[in-house]
């Protein structure tokens, strides 16, 4: 199987206890039972002390063959470009990050921060962060527009905050047992195979968005309805399968009650959580959701919903998740 | 500079988010300097923002105890805003965040402490082999279950957070979940077959009723001694294979401790307030300094940044609190070594370092005056006046809490009223300030914020692994880590693996590098690695 060397830069390391979650396989199976060298990780590696550190200049350099390189973290390039603001082996990590990259047959981006900076980049960016080849949406990032791995493709972009392990676990099977081919990206170099359908995709709540009918409230108010009305709730906005694959096996955030941040996509966190945003469904008009489902207007919104709430049910209007 | 390959662990990781320098001399640790190397600037982002940002902001400062700052940010917000909470919102966020910690004591204990375990350095110990079997990571047979069953209690988080890391679920006034009979139901099933494969079968070998009656050291070697199957349980083990490499003996920091405390008792803090905080907690707060208790108060704590690379000086209280960051190239010319600021606590007018953690939190739950719901516990006062503090004495306060904290859960869950509200809407004052804690796995954890004309005007986290890491503040006085790292023997200059122990034992969220140098010739001897969980 393949050769794997994770790194954390500007991290929280979300991802790595994400990743630890992991069932079918889990860690312990990827290593033990299919084989994954993991050349190095920062909670998991089995390298040793400072030959580590030659370990490194080894991927760096070739002499040490690296197949994978996964990028955990936001890339901190403050003070001026210089990359101080986070030091890694005595040296800054953005050296490291370029370097391993060059090396590596394929780059994974794993969470938001290094697909496109992440909540480190929020405004006023105070460490200059960035992802490794996105920007939020804009095209660079660290490694600019245009780079391609040994492999030939961009950075692979895995995003979440964080990303859930289903796809980092199932993207790296996928690349270790050769079918890096049919590992289909789109625009934001993510995998379509998870990234195509919607966070609504599979919401237990579809039925109330479906007919108009909005939660009321948080609590025992989220037995009913949906939160994309009040809420700020971006499930129909938001490209990913949290409700596909679900979270810990059990859940989602929407199922449990909670709007969906939107996080899979390099806005967030949307609007730089200015006053009024967080939890509060953006409106025009005093009403109409400014943003509307992807792919519609707000005219036939508009005509869409009046209709749905014209057909809209009793059941609808009463509590569905109850005890 | 030479740096000579001494770390042996199998998880070896070079250099991270936190350096550690020591000086050893004549055998012994002679002082020591922790250094966070990385900045994100999470405060300085949220000045500004909506006032509920921190419920998103903050729990991305670390993805290992999230929820646990989702907990303390909520707070800061229902103290600002004088929410009401209803019970059932305060037993959701009790076992949210009692989960998380039930998944990080297993699975920092397997991950990252019992692999210095099977160092080398060892192999002369007759419990070596066994130690082998047991720990080795990814093949050890207790390394598999212990690491791979963590991710069933954060299984409950998701029930009710919707996922786990990184919900935002918990909002002031209570939550946003209401979950249903078969969400209750289906938590205590996971949390049963957590207790059964994992805390029972391989770590206690007895019932988590039975664990719970050690009272004394006295009372845990009786126990080790009772039966096969505790003798040989992974504590049972533990416990004696540490004493035999001698963990009880070095580690012992300062001494002096602080709690803050968490999980409230639902009808005590139905309106939370600061002043009300204290009375409230079912893991008391507390402070245990130079050999006495007294009241935590959160108007004592202040930050000094003399050592940390930001601009400002003197002690300032988080609600005025300022985060400058300045470069570290200029900074170290002024002595600045650290992005941690140091936390300290004014005791009697002087501001000292506190140790925070598991065994801050058993220190204060051995204090006299405890209500009828509090924890009252009095094995740790008792292990400290007869072995004092050591990287083993926190490491067993640490575990202590997995069948504590266990029992807790699950009666929260059992007072889960299903017909009652979860939550009630807050008034969304424009201005105030407010005040928020809790006890993450690694130790206090808490929230300062300043309210202003309906946007956040200041923000201030100060973390568990800032009290125990911190560096020296303007006194020159060194933070708890660097007091537990001197006087640390080394046995193998050229392996010094007790520094890994004690380093470890604090479990800070830092990955941490050691660099040993020799105090007479000033040669690095090694540097070596300390694994965190980031």
């Amino acid at each position: 199987m393949s050769s794997v060397l994770w790194f954390q830069a500007g991290a929280c390391s979300g991802n790595t206890m994400s990743f630890l979650n992991a069932e079918e396989p889990n860690v312990v199976d990827l290593i033990v039972d299919f084989g994954l060298d993991l050349i190095w990780h920062p909670s998991l590696g089995m390298e040793l002390g400072a030959n580590a550190q030659k370990l490194f200049h080894d991927c760096a350099s070739g002499a040490r063959p690296m197949d994978i390189f996964v990028l955990e973290g936001t890339v901190i390039q403050a003070p001026n470009k210089s990359g101080r603001m986070d030091m890694f082996a005595d040296r800054p990590m953005i050296e490291w990050v370029k370097e391993l990259a060059e090396a590596a047959s394929i780059v994974v981006a794993i969470g938001d921060c290094a697909c496109w900076g992440g909540i480190p980049a929020t405004a006023p960016n105070p460490s200059d962060s960035t992802g490794l080849q996105f920007h939020k949406r804009e095209r660079g990032g660290f490694l600019g527009p245009d780079w391609r791995s040994k492999s030939g493709l961009p950075v692979i972009n895995i995003p979440g905050c964080p990303a859930h392990p289903d796809w980092i676990t199932q993207i790296l099977v996928a690349l270790a047992t050769g079918r890096a081919g049919d590992i289909a990206l789109d625009d934001l170099h993510r995998p379509q195979t998870f990234f195509k359908t919607f966070t609504q995709t599979g919401c237990t709540r579809v039925q109330f968005f479906e007919y108009k009918q909005s939660t009321t409230s948080f609590g025992e108010g989220t037995r009913t309805g949906c939160l994309f009305y009040e809420f700020g709730c971006r499930g129909p906005l938001t490209h990913s399968p949290c409700n596909r694959i679900l979270w810990n096996r059990q859940s989602s955030k929407t199922r449990a009650g909670m709007p969906c941040t939107g996080c899979t996509e390099p806005e967030f966190p949307h609007f730089d959580l200015a006053p009024g945003t967080v939890f509060k469904t953006q409106k025009v008009a005093g009403t109409i959701p400014a943003e509307v489902p992807e792919g519609t207007d707000h005219l036939s919104y508009m005509a869409h919903a009046a209709a749905a709430r014209i057909a809209a049910p009793q059941w609808s209007k009463e509590d569905m998740f109850v005890v | 500079m030479p740096a000579v390959d001494l770390f042996v662990s199998p998880l070896g990781r070079v250099e991270g988010d936190l350096d550690v320098r020591v000086t050893i001399e004549d055998g012994h640790v002679t002082s020591a300097w922790t250094e966070a190397a990385m900045f994100r600037g999470f405060e300085i982002i949220l000045q500004g923002k909506d006032p509920q940002a921190g419920l998103i902001v903050t729990p991305r400062i670390c993805g290992i105890c999230g929820g646990s700052h989702l907990y303390k940010a909520c707070y800061a917000l229902d103290t600002a805003w004088n929410t009401h909470v209803p019970p059932n919102g305060t037993l959701v966020r009790n076992i949210a965040q009692a989960c998380e910690t039930l998944q990080s004591i297993p699975r920092y204990f397997y991950a990252l402490f019992a692999i210095d375990l099977v160092n080398k350095n060892y192999a002369s110990s007759s419990m070596y082999d066994e130690a082998v079997r047991r720990f080795a990571p990814y093949v050890g047979t207790s390394y598999q279950p212990g690491v791979v069953l963590s991710n069933k209690p954060v299984e409950v988080y998701a029930i009710f957070g919707g996922q786990w890391p990184h919900s935002s679920f918990m909002i002031p006034g209570g939550v946003m979940s209401a979950p249903t009979l078969a969400d209750v139901t289906r938590a205590t099933a996971i949390l049963e077959h957590w207790k059964d494969n994992w805390l029972e079968k391989h770590w206690l070998g007895c019932s988590v009723d039975r664990w719970l009656e050690i009272r004394s050291w006295d009372d845990m070697l009786a126990w080790v001694d009772e039966n096969e199957s505790q003798h040989n349980s992974d504590c049972g083990f533990f416990i004696r294979y540490a004493q035999e490499i001698g963990l009880d003996k070095y580690g012992v920091g300062p001494g002096n401790y602080l709690a803050t405390g968490t999980y409230f008792e639902p009808s005590r803090y139905e309106n939370p307030t600061i002043d009300g905080r204290n009375d409230a907690l079912i893991g008391r707060s507390g402070v245990y300094a130079n050999g006495e208790f007294s009241e935590f108060d959160h108007m004592k704590v202040a930050e000094s940044v003399e050592h940390a690379f930001y601009q400002g000086s003197g002690l300032l209280h988080p609600w005025v609190g300022e985060t400058n960051p300045v470069d570290p190239l200029e900074g170290r010319k002024n002595g600045k070594y650290s992005w941690a600021k140091a936390p300290r606590y004014d005791l009697g007018g002087q501001y000292i370092p506190l140790e925070t953690g598991p065994l801050a939190r058993r220190v204060a739950a051995g204090a006299p005056g405890a209500a009828d719901f509090q924890d009252d516990d009095p094995l740790f006062m008792d292990m400290l006046e007869r072995i004092g503090p050591s990287v083993f004495t926190r490491q067993m306060a640490r575990m202590h809490e997995a069948p504590k904290y266990f029992r807790w859960v699950m009666d929260w869950l059992s007072q889960i009223d299903l017909h009652e509200s979860f939550y009630t809407k807050p008034v969304e004052a424009p201005a105030g300030k407010g005040f928020g804690a809790t006890e993450a796995a690694r130790g206090a954890l808490a929230d300062w914020i300043v309210l202003d004309d309906g946007k956040i005007e200041n923000y201030q986290v100060i973390t568990p692994t800032a009290w125990n890491i911190g560096p020296r503040d303007a006194d020159g006085t060194l933070g708890p880590m660097e007091q537990a790292l001197v006087g640390a023997p080394i046995a193998d200059m050229d392996d010094p693996v007790e520094l890994g122990h004690v380093a470890r034992s604090f479990d800070s969220c830092l990955v941490c590098t050691v660099h040993a140098y020799d105090g007479k010739s000033g040669r690095e001897l090694s540097k070596f690695v300390v694994n965190g969980m980031v």
